[in-house]
């Protein structure tokens, strides 16, 4: 038996230690209470549901979630009676090659659903569904291993980042695509391996990090162009950032640093940095831009931040390993979190309770589980 | 209302807005642009200016207005409006103006844009020459012209009409194909005409010297599929042959009593090659003009039809079954090891020495969701298995040791650089592995120290968008199979061209049209001594199914091409084996039979001897067909068949859903069901 590599499946509390770090600026972490992981039982097949939480909600929500080794994403509700994966559709069109579904948006209607399929012959391709019957719509072919997603609110086109994850480390792109259509109408040169997108509210700015290049790029969306650059740092490895608050911040997470960097758009440099646990790959914020929560990949973890204190006020352990999107509902008050796992292992959706960082459910789903959107609240 | 003037001010806007919320909707705008259609030559400008009003009518100034494409590398459009054309054709641009993001009251598809057609005519014509003319012509023959036609931007053109015209027609017809008729000894010419322009051609026409033909025939009675060669001699008065005289073949004939409506059963080649779908009695006609001959040839069925027994199953039920590797180890036993998809990153060792018992030894497990491929090294000694959906997406490779499984399956190391893409299929020839690095290359790794794999040497096409999906080495050429550029062999070390497994040197490319180049098995034929190469299609145009475990079976398409390869330089696509009902996927070759795995088609065992010509299902060279099932199996009842392999008497394959099958040929018992044929 060859011993695992990585990612035997560990059940790790939360950091219970103080985290005592310093950020740059002037506001100080405070220790962090001791936090233990909330263990629930989860529903381990589509139909099931997991046992109730303390308080579930009266709404449900409804998010995407892909299944990246799988080639399936996942309709999963959490509501009053728990967290469930309510349909399962399987995508992409080889039977005997997993294709890899990676990201994932609704768009701005909420009459269509995108995922990107990262493999190809060899480049992947964006796919379009109606969302109330998960019908396939259209499809678009786009550069290698497009990964992160976003639709304009105010022009329609979908922006993918062509995340080139297993190519050379030469410069990439992000695709502007006419949804309506299905089809490629721009492609714009930002740099290597782009990761992580999204769109300014008005949709005139498209933000995006070169995970490879250190940087966070501004596009103009409305004229597909490079506006500004700025570098983060020597070495740094920027896998996401977060859609520009009303306060004109945008977060950029340094993977390899532990690190989360406030960005002041309007001055075009870095503000804040926040100590993070160990490898925070996505991010996403509360609508009011007061809390920013932060999946922590190679730390098996969730942290949730306190933007005027630039404090993390919770750190929650992961039930399985390998955290990788995270999206906060539009009241704010939970966030999704998807896990991949490793081997055979089911990937896993998780809800937390933003407010105090306590995981309140948790549901299987394919492996590898990593894109993941956000689609309705009903009541 | 809200006007897009510059990000920074739209935020503001933005954020004031959303502050208090509209006691109206914004007011409806409307975009003009002029011209709101185009036409422009290739290579031309045009500029696009658009006016935005709002519901007054009154002109809103510094409004934002996005331009774009639905063609871009056809017809390009500039923030500016500015356009320029690239190709020919109809096209269509867009011009819209953002909405604003906190107007709830207008639909959210009212987006005001408008569509600015856009043609771009054909370039004109600029020659066309005549290519192929032969070198003599002789009345009572019908040669074909040949001509190119050239547009103003360089463009070989095929789609312009072009029409001839002759300037003796007592000496020369010509039709709309550019077939001559040439009636009698004289001079013409010829005028080819497209788009204006227009070429000639002086035509000295000779009086036919041919005053006897005769029709010779390879053989008399053949099977079906045997290839006959029919060869026209023409003499002249003297006895003495006349080369260069044009010379048309045809066939008829009839099929044997009792197949009835059988289709096209018989063809010929324009260099007198014959084959035959059905048995009969079959009459080749050629013809020099002035001059015939005919010769019969009788076909019989091939009758090659055998029973496929099962002889034991290595049952894997819980998971999809990947491919395989059937080797005889150190210790004289034979093993097998097989891989798995979509799992656990397992493969599995088995002792097949007894294929009625075949026997699971050990499990070996990955850091990975699938282990696509798995090879073991000529001599027995050494496994590479590949891997995809690693945890920590570093797939690569991992080199095993096999020599005797009986006594443990060590993991001898491990090789991950550049191959983070997933490792589809490799290849192990003469102490190196031949890997797929992310679908886009092979990367040659040296295994002669097994412990210490290191990269010596990579082959990538440069062609736009190419791809790779497998590589197999034989006689050190490699062939890959690169989809839509189809196969490319590669000399690494036995092609003649200096090639090595560092340094890899094309040797020639061969590509079809439907650019499902999947798999290629390079073969000498044992009764012809011809090297063919058999290029596999894998194709799935029905869409996705549902892989799950009691989910539904899918249905693939493709078949297998045979490439006449003598040359390098001159591959020619001389045959098929299509299933109509099934796809093909893997293939081995071995004593002029060919095993292929035909996914939901099953196994197919076929004839592949003697020259190979047209359609090989069709003229009753499948020896056998064989479609497994397990009512337990992953997907139950579902044969999907991934890959065979011979060995030692029996055919060894893995089914997708139900795992290892070990099976043989029934002896021959006489006709059995033949497609078309009487029983």
């Amino acid at each position: 038996m060859i011993p695992q590599e990585t990612g035997a499946r560990r059940q790790e509390t939360a950091d219970a230690g103080g985290l005592p770090h310093r950020v740059a600026a002037a506001a100080r972490l405070a220790p962090a209470r001791s936090l233990t992981a909330v263990a629930l039982p989860v529903a381990v097949a589509v139909g099931l549901v997991a046992a109730v939480g303390p308080d579930p909600p009266e709404q449900s929500y409804y998010v995407y979630v892909a299944a990246e080794s799988d080639d399936e994403v996942s309709i999963v509700r959490y509501g009053p009676s728990g967290a469930e994966n309510v349909k399962t559709i399987s995508v992409g069109s080889f039977p005997a090659e997993i294709e890899g579904p990676h990201g994932l948006s609704v768009g701005p209607d909420g009459r269509y659903w995108y995922v990107s399929i990262a493999h190809g012959f060899p480049y992947g391709s964006v796919h379009q569904y109606e969302t109330e019957t998960d019908t396939w719509v259209g499809a678009v072919m786009l550069g290698l291993f497009p990964a992160t997603l976003d639709v304009s609110p105010t022009t329609g086109l979908l922006f993918a980042a062509n995340f080139n994850l297993h190519g050379p480390l030469e410069p990439s792109s992000i695709s502007v695509v006419e949804v309506e259509t299905m089809t490629e109408v721009a492609r714009v040169d930002t740099g290597v391996r782009p990761h992580g997108g999204r769109l300014s509210r008005d949709g005139s700015f498209f933000y995006s990090v070169n995970m490879m290049d250190g940087e966070l790029v501004e596009l103009d969306a409305l004229g597909f162009e490079v506006r500004r650059r700025l570098s983060l740092g020597d070495g740094v490895m920027p896998t996401w950032v977060t859609r520009p608050t009303t306060r004109g911040k945008a977060y950029v997470t340094g993977n390899n640093v532990a690190k989360i960097f406030e960005v002041d758009l309007s001055s075009w440099r870095v503000q804040r940095i926040f100590e993070t646990g160990r490898g925070p790959y996505n991010l996403d914020l509360t609508p009011d831009g007061s809390t920013l929560v932060a999946t922590y990949k190679a730390g098996d973890a969730v942290g949730f931040w306190d933007l005027d204190s630039g404090r993390e006020r919770a750190r929650t352990g992961t039930s399985r390993t390998i955290p990788h999107g995270v999206v906060v509902t539009p009241d704010g008050e939970y966030a999704f979190v998807t896990l991949e796992g490793v081997g055979a292992d089911p990937g896993t959706v998780e809800v937390y309770r933003v407010a105090s960082g306590e995981r309140v459910a948790a549901v299987d789903v394919g492996k590898q589980a990593g894109g993941i959107a956000f689609w309705k609240m009903e009541e | 209302m809200l006007i897009v003037a510059g990000a920074v001010s739209l935020t503001v806007a933005l954020g004031s807005a959303r502050s208090q919320q509209p006691e109206e909707p914004a007011e409806p705008l409307t975009i003009e642009v002029s011209p709101n259609r185009l036409t422009i030559e290739v290579g031309e400008k045009a500029s696009l200016t658009a006016t935005v009003r709002n519901a007054a009518g009154v002109v809103v100034d510094g409004a934002t207005v996005v331009y774009f494409s639905r063609a871009r590398r056809s017809v390009a459009v500039t923030r500016g409006g500015e356009v320029e054309a690239y190709q020919p054709g109809d096209f269509t641009l867009i011009a819209l103006v953002p909405s604003d993001p906190d107007d709830d009251s207008r639909r959210p598809d009212a987006r005001v844009e408008v569509e600015i057609p856009v043609t771009v005519p054909k370039p004109e014509v600029e020659r066309i020459a005549f290519t192929t003319v032969p070198l003599k012509f002789y009345a009572g023959t019908r040669p074909r012209l040949a001509v190119e036609v050239i547009d103003v931007v360089g463009d070989t053109r095929t789609d312009v009409e072009v029409s001839y015209t002759t300037s003796a027609p007592r000496v020369a017809a010509v039709d709309r194909f550019g077939f001559l008729t040439l009636l009698q000894s004289g001079t013409v010419e010829i005028v080819a005409s497209a788009g204006g322009v227009s070429d000639t051609l002086s035509v000295a026409v000779d009086a036919n010297p041919v005053n006897s033909l005769e029709l010779h025939a390879s053989a008399a009675t053949v099977r079906t599929g045997d290839v006959v060669r029919l060869t026209a001699i023409a003499k002249d008065a003297r006895g003495l042959t006349v080369r260069e005289v044009p010379v048309q073949y045809g066939v008829g004939g009839q099929t044997a009593p009792g197949i009835i409506a059988a289709g096209a059963a018989a063809q010929i080649a324009e260099d007198g090659r014959f084959v035959a779908e059905r048995s009969g009695t079959y009459t080749v006609v050629a013809s020099t003009g002035s001059h015939s001959a005919a010769r019969t040839v009788s076909v019989e069925r091939r009758e090659v039809r055998r029973e496929v027994e099962v002889v034991g199953r290595g049952k894997v039920l819980d998971r999809h079954t990947s491919d395989l590797w059937i080797w005889e180890g150190t210790d004289g036993r034979d093993y097998a090891i097989t891989g798995t998809w979509g799992a656990d990153g397992h493969a599995y060792v088995w002792d097949v020495t007894d294929p009625a018992n075949i026997e699971k030894l050990t499990e070996v497990q990955v850091d990975a969701r699938t282990v696509n491929d798995v090879k073991v090294s000529e001599d027995g000694d050494v496994a590479v298995i590949s891997r995809e959906g690693a945890s920590d997406r570093q797939n690569g490779i991992v080199v095993l040791g096999v020599g005797n499984p009986r006594e443990g399956v060590p993991v001898l190391s491990e090789f991950t650089d550049q191959l983070t893409g997933g490792v589809h299929n490799v290849f192990i020839s003469e102490g190196h592995v031949f890997a797929l690095s992310a679908g886009r290359r092979f990367d040659v790794i040296s295994i002669e120290d097994p412990r210490n794999p290191h990269r010596v040497g990579r082959f990538e096409l440069e062609t736009p968008a190419h791809s790779v999906h497998d590589v197999w080495v034989s006689d050190g050429v490699a062939f890959s199979s690169n989809w839509t550029d189809g196969v490319v062999a590669i000399d690494v070390g036995g092609g003649g061209r200096g090639g090595t497994p560092a340094h890899p040197v094309e040797l020639g490319r061969y590509d079809y049209p439907s650019g499902w180049t999947h798999a290629a098995f390079p073969y000498r034929s044992h009764s012809t001594g011809k090297f063919y190469l058999f290029a596999g299609d894998e194709s799935f145009p029905f869409g996705a199914f549902n892989p799950e475990k009691g989910g539904a079976p899918s249905r693939a398409t493709g078949w297998i091409h045979v490439i006449d390869w003598s040359d390098w330089d001159t591959p020619r696509d001389v045959a098929r084996y299509q299933v109509p009902e099934a796809g093909s996927h893997n293939l081995w070759i071995e004593d002029d039979v060919m095993y292929v795995a035909f996914y939901n088609g099953g196994l197919r065992v076929v004839d592949i001897s003697g020259e190979l010509m047209g359609d090989l299902y069709k003229q009753g060279r499948e020896i056998a067909m064989f479609l497994p099932g397990d009512p337990q199996g992953f997907i139950a009842n579902a044969p999907f068949v991934w890959g065979p392999q011979p060995f030692k008497g029996h055919i060894f394959f893995t089914d997708w859903n139900t795992g290892l099958w070990a099976v043989k040929l029934a002896d021959h018992t006489g006709p059995g069901a033949i497609i078309g044929e009487p029983q």
